[in-house]
């Protein structure tokens, strides 16, 4: 289970009030967050990552308390909406990557590798370069190579913004199945309330640097009588 | 979060070094009354009519040869903006680059072929003296002036010209309302830059000056320690060059507004009038012309010149070596450390430490404002009460180039690694991507293009450079500038042409070896 428990954090020289984070996410759960430009999503998803250090608060993993941890030792796996891949290097090497940074990969890693983007549908794609792919396919190379970390925490930062509906969709069915197979955690931010229908049970509403409401979704998005929530989704 | 990481050490380092070199020389500077030939009073130069002579000079030439570059660069620049689909614009664009990479005593061979007694377009003795300057600046800045302006005309978005087109307006108003917006922004930057670029010119007014009466501050500071060996005068010239300089470069700094990083280039056909075409055309052969004609004949002077005499000469070998010595290892040391500069500050930019990144990058380029042989002059002072500075030729020379070539590293370097740190550097923290691996896996496969391009520059300037290896070279120590120089010295014209031919292939096969060898390939 991933607690975050009175994260704050306030940028250098900003004028907005400190930020402060409350959220409970279950092992096997995407929960997605949603609200306004600018209402600390993604600096949500920076705390956990550790972009970013708190002022105070604590991020918890199953107990444990993660917010101190560098970047790389963190149990964490992250998709941005692009610069996923480097251009230069294969899919393999791109998805080899995530598992040892000097691609001195044993017999066992490497089928590894291979087993994961056939899991995502890339096997015939191996030796592609990432400008040869479509979105999409970009997209699911990142996911292969979440899958290879291990990582227990997912988190998608408008990973899929860019995509039509109809891939959208496809790749938010991936990855909830990936997430329930493996038992991960995932934190989804998107602009688009539909995103949030489609891939969870629970929806944070962020605003103004605070979890607003945590939520089941349908009620969240359909019933909810926060003004807030109302005039983001224009209900109001 | 501050935290002393290896990028602020190794650019710290590289900070405290060039701070060295140009503050050791400074302190030189400032020690005036203990200099040979000091007079109480020599730091009141106005009372000197000579000094007052080379001052006025010296802004004179600088602002005449600005005009006489830029203007008609807006010309040509708009006539390559507004022709677009042309057969062999590229390669005439290519061109107007081969002047960044042209040492200047070549130039001023192919100046003289061009325009002195016997050659195509004979000046005779009018030549030499402020008409023969003009020329071989406008040689060099309005090149390079067409190649800064360009990419404001290609700036102005798609959608502006068809408006304009579809509202109607003329070439008057479209000049008004899209073009001249676009070229306002940028041209006091330009015209600044190519008037320090004239105003510290040494190898063209060495060689084309006429004596007393046209002599620059650059060239008056050599004078005065090479010929009149007047160490104090020297110091007074320098330090009256480096407060000009720092002037300019200060408004300069105010004024710039140079693209940093590479925009998107409209190419559609643009609209115009019926002779639009034709005189674009012609200004755009002109200026060709211009460029070409002293290469070009050059090239015919050398071909029928003592060639056998001079390539069988082991001297000439002798000053290969060394020349090549000098500028690949002032290259291979500018791009390492612009290379540790420009990570520190790209890791700056990153953490939204902005201004700390500019000051980094400024800190880099602070040769700007300290022309060579100001900063020659300073370690001649400071090293020659200690040691005989013509048997440290090598290390000054090479130091100074590579100094000199930090900027144009810093400017090649700088927007590739920041938008590599914007992209990746999240990516690479979450892959534990560091050092080594993302040096190999990352950083040299997307960087080795602007870092092969910064190193051909800086050895091809290095190269060809005729500042400070004429204040310390010897006959045993001459690169090939210098030997060109003492041939045009020795009124040896057709052996200067040969020499020089030699010179420039051997910056183009450098330029061309280094750009190829460590840029190589580049498929993503």
């Amino acid at each position: 289970m991933l607690e975050i428990k009175q994260l704050a954090f306030r940028y250098a020289g900003a004028s907005a009030p400190a930020m402060h984070f409350d959220l409970d996410v279950h092992a096997g759960e995407v929960v997605s967050l949603i609200g306004p430009s600018g209402s600390g999503k993604s600096t949500l998803l920076s705390l956990v990552s550790g972009f970013l250090t708190p002022d105070s608060g604590e991020v918890l993993l199953d107990g444990v308390a993660i917010e101190q941890l560098a970047v790389p030792s963190r149990p964490v796996s992250i998709v941005f909406q692009q610069h996923n891949l480097f251009p230069h290097l294969d899919l393999f090497t791109n998805v080899a990557l995530g598992v040892d940074p000097s691609l001195r990969l044993t017999r066992q890693q490497a089928s590894e590798v291979t087993a994961a983007l056939e899991r995502l549908g890339l096997d015939q794609l191996q030796q592609r370069k990432p400008g040869e792919l479509s979105g999409g396919q970009r997209q699911r190379v990142a996911l292969a190579r979440a899958l290879v970390r291990k990582r227990k925490i997912l988190l998608l930062d408008e990973a899929f913004a860019a995509l039509g509906p109809a891939l959208r969709e496809e790749l938010i069915g991936l990855v909830k199945t990936l997430v329930s197979e493996n038992k991960m955690i995932a934190l989804l931010v998107s602009h688009q309330p539909r995103d949030a229908l489609m891939a969870s049970a629970r929806t944070a509403f962020v605003s103004e640097g605070r979890v607003v409401a945590l939520e089941d979704t349908v009620a969240l998005l359909e019933q909810s009588q926060l003004a807030e929530v109302r005039n983001y989704l224009g209900t109001l | 979060m501050t935290q002393l990481n290896p990028r602020a050490i190794s650019a710290g380092i590289v900070l405290a070094l060039v701070g060295l070199i140009i503050l050791a020389p400074l302190a030189g500077l400032v020690n005036l009354s203990g200099l040979p030939g000091y007079e109480p009073g020599d730091l009141r130069f106005w009372h000197s009519s000579y000094i007052r002579r080379v001052l006025s000079f010296s802004l004179w030439q600088a602002l005449l040869s600005t005009l006489c570059s830029v203007l008609p660069a807006i010309l040509v620049a708009r006539a390559f903006a507004l022709q677009v689909n042309f057969p062999m614009r590229g390669l005439l664009l290519r061109l107007f680059a081969l002047p960044l990479v042209v040492p200047a005593v070549v130039a001023v061979l192919g100046v003289v072929s061009v325009y002195g007694s016997g050659g195509w377009i004979p000046l005779g003795k009018s030549l030499y003296g402020l008409n023969g300057i003009l020329l071989a600046h406008v040689f060099f800045n309005l090149p390079l002036a067409v190649r800064l302006l360009l990419p404001q005309w290609q700036s102005i978005p798609e959608h502006h010209w068809q408006l304009g087109d579809q509202l109607g307006m003329s070439t008057w108003q479209r000049w008004r309302y899209l073009e001249w917006p676009a070229l306002r922004e940028a041209l006091p930057g330009i015209m600044l830059l190519v008037f320090m670029l004239c105003l510290t010119s040494f190898a063209v007014v060495l060689t084309l000056g006429g004596g007393p009466k046209s002599t620059t501050l650059e060239v008056a500071i050599y004078q005065s320690l090479r010929f009149d060996f007047n160490p104090a005068r020297a110091v007074v010239l320098a330090l009256l060059q480096l407060v000009i300089c720092m002037l300019v470069a200060g408004v300069t700094l105010k004024l710039q507004r140079l693209p940093e990083v590479e925009i998107t280039l409209s190419s559609g056909a643009r609209p115009q009038g019926r002779l639009q075409k034709p005189l674009d055309m012609a200004l755009i052969l002109v200026a060709t012309i211009y460029v070409g004609l002293p290469l070009s004949s050059m090239l015919v002077d050398a071909l029928s010149g003592p060639l056998l005499q001079i390539i069988s000469s082991s001297y000439l070998w002798q000053s290969i070596a060394k020349t090549l010595f000098i500028g690949l290892s002032a290259a291979l040391i500018s791009v390492v450390a612009g290379w540790f500069l420009v990570q520190y500050s790209a890791s700056l930019a990153q953490a939204g430490q902005v201004n700390k990144a500019r000051l980094i990058d400024l800190a880099g380029s602070i040769v700007y404002v300290m022309p060579p042989l100001v900063i020659g002059t300073g370690m001649f002072v400071l090293l020659s009460s200690h040691v005989d500075v013509f048997n440290w030729v090598y290390p000054i020379v090479i130091t100074i180039n590579a100094l000199m070539g930090l900027p144009f590293v810093i400017r090649c370097l700088g927007p590739a690694l920041r938008q590599n740190h914007a992209r990746y550097h999240h990516l690479c923290q979450s892959l534990d991507l560091q050092g080594w691996n993302r040096f190999r896996y990352l950083e040299w496969p997307l960087l080795r293009r602007p870092l092969g391009l910064a190193a051909a520059l800086v050895a091809a300037l290095a190269m060809g450079d005729l500042g400070v290896i004429a204040l310390f070279g010897t006959p045993e120590t001459a690169t090939l500038a210098l030997v060109i120089y003492q041939q045009l010295g020795a009124y040896l014209i057709p052996h200067a042409t040969v020499t020089a031919l030699v010179l420039l292939l051997l910056c183009l096969v450098v330029f061309w070896l280094l750009e190829r060898g460590i840029g190589g390939k580049f498929d993503a």
